[in-house]
């Protein structure tokens, strides 16, 4: 392939080669001045077959329905170590993603405002990344040394009456773990440091020892409540790859799924909203509709969290083969939701504690790269479903919601809009089921990952857009698998959310986000 | 117990249909169907079990389902077991995840500040091995690498009624011992 040519993988993938020197140029060019979105960004060691390290950056355009891949090749050696131009100046959505790369590879973001290590906590000695095919997971446990651990470099607030609140890593309630440092005067917060990474398991390194096929069961154990999501995205990739499309009504019954387990997240979070209001009866009520939500989940695919459903090539279960008597509890929990979100509205101590509570400017949800609710709610129109067809969506009449404002409000009641909307999808596929218009198999026979592929899977998923790049290696096995979760993209944005807001306050704006740390720490 | 009165009061309007909450439990009431009994909490803990739940790393799922325990349709509680907020009030660690390494000191010091005597149950597949993320560089390959552990429950996740059946088996047989 000649350097500098443009060629064509999938109908709306493009990848671009370019040396580093024109690196930053051409990303500021597809950034177009923040009219672009960084979807993604993350490196590949493929020294192996003699082409070194490179590293991807995935750009999409609103009103386009094409990715337009970045691929930066020869990295310079230095004296400090391999180098690459940091777009991170430019582009500040980069910032985490070039961190990642930098504790993962061993590659340094030069121009990079905060080169911080990210992930690894310094539990490894200087030298050891993970992410290099040369080194084995036996061997990266033997250099595990825990005494090193470093959590040291936290932002220091100073000033009269400034004092520091740390929290965590093991936290007062049943959630993930992660170590925040507030900086208060009085009540108010001033700034939120957050350390994460804690639930770090390594999963991109897995993928590459196992199979296509095994890697779902390890997509599904992402991020437990976005399973489907995760594994849709993934599987997504793989097909892509291949280069096979799904027969309808496999397509049909993922993207029924994924509206399902979207309803049972927003559901579940609107009511989790309540606890951090202390509104104990909004959040029993959410409580029984989600548990109502995981029943049927069960009983349709066997799972809670629709796990062993997505295969590459397909689904594994005929959710549709009964579509009246789902119908019929759809329309049930059509009835109780509908009531749950107006006893809601009504209860005004509720509500005006989530008025202009963990605002988060257009602004700034813009220049981190937000994603999902939390982008939605800010007035970012930003839904894979609408700007990236695919599954079934193409032929379903929906459109994406969007709130202008920004507060906990916003997210709460842009959920509410998008659970509705939800059903309604729900809705219309099992009619189409009912009317026998989506007959067919439910998955391919068998898909044949092609040596030497590459391609990228995305969904959006319950707390925003999900994307996976895989690659094969030469004998048809995983050689990278790269995920993005939509928390990634979103925990950057705490600290602007909370800052100003009391500290009794940061439960109900951290609820009203809803990050997972599990995805992001992957 | 608040969450029973919850349920009744808004039970009567929104009450799940029998027929619903029969497909999720199997026969009547879920956590009496899967063996618990109220008071049935033996000699060492009387009627009053605390939890502490530890996440050491996991996917979440497991955390989930313990916190739907709390929830009205299981209400824990009423059997006398309840999660709280320190691990100096507990007397059970419900630990989920394989242990990150960046968790396992956290875990070790959660373990030391747990006054005795004191269960530590590893709650899902990869608390009790590791599971789908074993030998990772980055886990250990279960708690009981960590801390001594005293029961295990397996499912990825385990349903709610069946981790509540685990807490309850748990005490029960470590109340014969002593
Ligand atoms: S046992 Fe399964 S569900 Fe539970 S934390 Fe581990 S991977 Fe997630």
């Amino acid at each position: 392939m000649a350097e500098n040519e443009t060629y064509k993988l999938t109908d709306n993938e493009t990848y671009r080669e370019v040396a580093p020197e024109e690196f930053r140029q051409e990303c500021a060019r597809l950034f177009d001045n923040g009219r672009g979105r960084l979807r993604m960004m993350f490196a590949v060691d493929s020294r192996e077959t003699g082409e070194g390290f490179n590293i991807y950056a995935v750009f999409s355009h609103p009103g386009k329905d094409l990715f337009e891949i970045v691929v930066l090749k020869d990295l310079e050696e230095k004296e400090g170590g391999i180098t690459f131009p940091s777009i991170t100046p430019k582009i500040p959505a980069a910032h985490w993603y070039e961190r990642q790369i930098a504790d993962m590879f061993g590659l340094l973001p030069e121009g990079h405002p905060d080169p911080a290590p990210l992930v690894l906590h310094g539990l490894y000695p200087p030298g050891v990344y993970p992410l290099r095919r040369d080194i084995s997971h036996d061997q990266i446990r033997g250099l595990l040394d825990e005494d090193k651990e470093d959590l040291s470099s936290f932002m220091k607030v100073k000033g009269e009456g400034i004092y520091e609140i740390p929290v965590g890593p093991v936290h007062a309630g049943i959630i993930e773990p992660g170590h925040f440092r507030f900086s208060a005067v009085g009540e108010t917060v001033y700034y939120l440091d957050a350390r994460l990474f804690f639930t770090h398991k390594g999963v991109e390194k897995l993928f590459e020892r196992m199979g296509f096929d095994e890697g779902v069961k390890l997509a599904e154990r992402l991020s437990g409540v976005s399973s489907f999501a995760h594994s849709a995205a993934y599987c997504h990739a793989v097909e892509r790859m291949a280069g096979v499309a799904l027969p309808i009504r496999a397509r049909a019954i993922r993207t029924f799924l994924l509206e399902l387990e979207r309803l049972y997240n927003h559901i579940g979070d609107i009511g989790n909203m309540c606890a951090g209001t202390g509104f104990a009866i909004g959040y029993a009520k959410g409580a029984l509709l989600k548990e109502r939500l995981m029943g049927l989940n069960e009983r349709l695919t066997g799972s809670r969290y629709l796990r062993g459903v997505n295969a590459p090539g397909g689904v594994l279960a005929d959710v549709l083969e009964n579509p009246a008597e789902t119908l019929r509890t759809i329309e049930g929990i059509t009835g109780q939701y509908k009531s749950f979100i107006e006893f809601l509205t009504g209860a005004t101590s509720h509500m005006e504690r989530l008025d202009n509570a963990g605002l988060l400017s257009r602004e700034i949800a813009m220049a981190l790269g937000a994603t999902g609710v939390a982008a939605r709610a800010s007035g970012l129109d930003d839904d894979i479903r609408t700007a990236h067809p695919h599954l079934y969506y193409g032929q379903l009449v929906f459109e994406s919601h969007t709130r202008m404002k920004g507060d906990v409000f916003s997210r709460m009641m842009l959920r509410a809009d998008e659970a509705a909307c939800s059903l309604a999808i729900l809705k219309s596929i099992l009619h189409k089921a009912k009317g026998k218009r989506l007959e067919g198999d439910i998955a391919l026979p068998a898909v044949e990952v092609p040596a030497l592929g590459r391609a990228l899977g995305y969904v959006e998923g319950p707390r925003g857009s999900i994307f996976y790049y895989v690659s094969s290696g030469r004998d048809g096995r995983p050689f990278r698998v790269k995920p993005r979760a939509a928390s990634f993209c979103n925990w950057p944005l705490m600290p602007f959310a909370v800052h100003g807001n009391i500290v009794p306050d940061f439960p109900l704006i951290n609820k009203s986000f809803n990050l997972s740390y599990s995805g992001s720490d992957a | 117990m608040l969450a029973r009165i919850l349920y009744n009061i808004i039970g009567r309007k929104q009450a799940l249909p029998e027929s619903e909450l029969n497909a999720m439990a199997g026969e009547g009431d879920i956590l009496m169907a899967a063996g618990l009994k109220p008071g049935g909490m033996g000699r060492i803990f009387r009627r009053s079990v605390r939890i502490r739940q530890v996440d050491a790393g996991s996917c979440n799922a497991c955390e989930w389902e313990c916190t739907a325990l709390t929830n009205p349709v299981y209400d824990i509680q009423r059997f006398g077991i309840d999660f709280v907020a320190s691990p100096r009030h507990a007397d059970i660690l419900l630990v989920t995840g394989p242990v990150s390494a960046a968790m396992a000191n956290a875990l070790r010091k959660t373990y030391l500040a747990t006054p005795g005597p004191k269960l530590v149950i590893a709650c899902g597949d990869c608390a009790r091995d590791g599971g789908i993320y074993r030998g990772s560089y980055a886990v250990t390959d279960g708690v009981d690498k960590v801390v001594p552990v005293d029961a295990y429950i397996p499912g990825c996740p385990p349903a709610p009624a069946r981790i509540a059946a685990g807490i309850m088996k748990i005490i029960e047989a470590s109340s014969k011992i002593k």
